[in-house]
């Protein structure tokens, strides 16, 4: 037995050196409304949460927010009706991390119905 | 007839040749498995994110890198290719076929939102943000 065991524990060894843990991904659900619909007359219905991202921050309805102020708004959206629809439009400079971070934030808070526009300028 | 097997030895070799071949096996295989989610992008992190249980088959992944190129399987693709890929997938599995876009963090928004018009031009709704759950 003694030159299996011996074997069995090159390979353990070598095993446990070779492999690296793999990374655990998610996968964040959003909405995307198609291009000809954007062309839609700007109408703004008091039940949509307006969420901006910009290259320098966040807005919550216009009013510039921090990703902490972010997560405080969408805590309180979250508690009054879990299936608001949120509208983020995002601006084409801003980094992809970003907007990863505040649909973070609607998964923190259970918000499920995103909707992701992409801003002009 | 008891007696007859008292002194019977079960031969563990057989065995142990078994279980190496099916560890082999495994990690072959396991290794593969690896190789399809390799990517260059470096994805931001979303601690709160769901964790996909059941992966949809039909499921497209496109990677968007840094510079914001457009990447399958690490392959450059113009979007004019990602278009026709796109298209076909919706021909042949219909238009909730997934799409799982894994933007690099420091790309500007704009190359994602190509990839996203590209994406309902060619009739598919259904798009995922990938990101990193835990970092390992």
């Amino acid at each position: 037995m003694t030159p299996m065991i011996d074997v069995v524990f090159q390979l353990l060894i070598y095993f446990i050196v070779t492999t690296k843990p793999i990374d655990v991904i998610t996968n964040l659900d959003v909405f995307r409304p198609a291009p000809d619909q954007t062309a839609k007359p700007e109408e703004k219905p008091p039940n949509l949460v307006r969420v901006g991202i910009y290259q320098d921050g966040y807005t919550v309805n216009d009013v510039p927010a921090t990703l902490e102020l972010l997560d405080v708004a969408l805590a309180k959206v979250a508690s009054i009706d879990a299936g608001q629809t949120i509208m983020i439009t995002v601006s084409a400079v801003s980094e992809h991390g970003q907007l990863v971070q505040a649909l973070n934030l609607c998964a923190k808070n259970g918000l499920k119905s995103l909707s992701v526009v992409s801003a002009s300028n | 007839m008891r007696k007859q097997y008292a002194d019977a030895k079960l031969d563990m070799t057989p065995m142990i040749d078994v279980v190496f071949q099916l560890i082999i096996f495994f990690v072959v295989t396991a290794a593969m498995q690896d190789k399809l989610m390799e990517t260059n992008v470096r994805m931001a992190m979303a601690p709160n994110g769901p964790v996909e249980e059941v992966k949809d088959p039909r499921t497209v992944m496109v990677d968007v890198v840094e510079n914001g190129a457009i990447q399958i399987m690490k392959t450059n693709i113009s979007e004019a290719k990602l278009f026709t890929l796109l298209n076909n997938a919706r021909k042949t599995s219909g238009q909730s076929t997934p799409v799982v876009i894994r933007g690099d963090w420091a790309t500007k928004h704009e190359a994602i939102r190509r990839v996203m018009d590209i994406c309902g031009k060619a009739g598919l709704w259904k798009i995922r943000f990938s990101a990193l759950k835990e970092k390992a």
